[in-house]
């Protein structure tokens, strides 16, 4: 028979923390962004905050955490290995652009 | 031919294996298509980067009133519906079918504040004259093909999960599904949630006066 886990989640007072730790860290991406910082440090401290922001999400309210280990291990280095091939690729694309030959 | 088939079924259920990762199959189902999907939003988001980058002049249009502050409303209402989700998923858990129908309720209600704070902000840049590929002011064209393809996908995202959380909810309700339909589609929205946690940095706040 399939064996199914016992259900462990977080107490509702772990998620209004979590909640509350989420919209604080929007506020910090606002906050950055009248900093008037240079773009590419901006970008960096926003896609960390974001990626901090998917985190809790994924391992509190998607319960990631208390799930086996052999989920988040089958799922997210899948994901991450994609993402970082897209980011590998993309440029190739300008490129080709750049070598389309001239019309007559 | 009773007692054969019997036999039959449980020596073939002594031979199933057990889940792997100890949940049921549909829970398994939904993570798979959300990291297919946060593919598929990695891939434009990407895309809008690289863009971007190859556009020197990218328009920068939003001011702190009234878009960023309305994307910050937004987000507010997104988190907060992703908070009634969850205790949506615990009530169905304890089998407080009622208390979990109404925070279901609940997210559907965020759900569709968030869509029609969405859908307000589009009108009013249709109304200045943005479109897919016109920008009114002056600078690449491309900037309304990524805004509105960017944000229209994740609406789109959003009013499917209101759907999909009201079936849910009458099924529920009625008995016909259990606490792990509504677990499932929780994770739907938690998805959705993180993918504006993206979208709302790179698309909004990049682009700010």
């Amino acid at each position: 028979m399939t064996a199914i886990a016992p259900h462990r989640a977080p107490t509702m007072k772990m998620y209004v923390v979590v909640w509350i730790g989420l919209i604080l860290i929007v506020g910090l991406e606002v906050f950055l962004t009248y900093e008037r910082l240079p773009a590419g440090t901006l970008l960096a401290c926003l896609l960390g905050l974001a990626l901090i922001e998917a985190a809790l999400g994924v391992m509190y309210f998607m319960h990631l955490k208390y799930e086996r280990p052999a989920l988040f291990w089958s799922l997210i280095p899948y994901l991450v290995f994609a993402l970082v091939m897209m980011d590998h690729f993309w440029p190739d694309a300008l490129r080709l652009m750049r070598q389309r030959m001239q019309g007559p | 031919m009773g007692q054969s088939a019997m036999s039959v079924g449980a020596a073939h259920a002594a031979r199933i294996e057990g889940s792997p990762y100890g949940i049921q199959s549909k829970k398994l189902a939904i993570w798979l298509f959300i990291i297919a999907d946060a593919a598929t939003f990695g891939a434009i988001l990407f895309a809008y980067g690289y863009l971007r980058l190859a556009n020197p002049g990218w328009t920068k249009p939003f001011a702190f009133s009234p878009t960023i502050v309305n994307g910050m409303v937004m987000t507010v209402v997104l988190l907060t519906s992703s908070l009634t989700m969850v205790a949506a998923v615990a009530a169905a858990q304890a089998g407080r079918a009622s208390t979990g129908v109404r925070w279901l309720g609940a997210t559907m209600l965020l759900g569709l504040a968030f869509a029609a704070l969405h859908l307000r902000e589009w009108f009013a840049m249709i109304g200045e004259g943005w479109r897919l590929f016109q920008n009114p002011m002056g600078g690449s064209p491309l900037f309304g093909a990524t805004f509105f393809g960017i944000t229209g996908l994740h609406l789109l995202h959003v009013i499917c999960g209101v759907v999909v959380i009201g079936v849910i909810a009458l099924g529920f309700r009625r008995g016909r599904l259990d606490a792990v339909h509504v677990e499932t589609t929780a994770l739907y929205w938690h998805f959705v949630d993180l993918v504006w946690m993206f979208v709302f940095p790179l698309v909004y706040l990049m682009n700010v006066r």
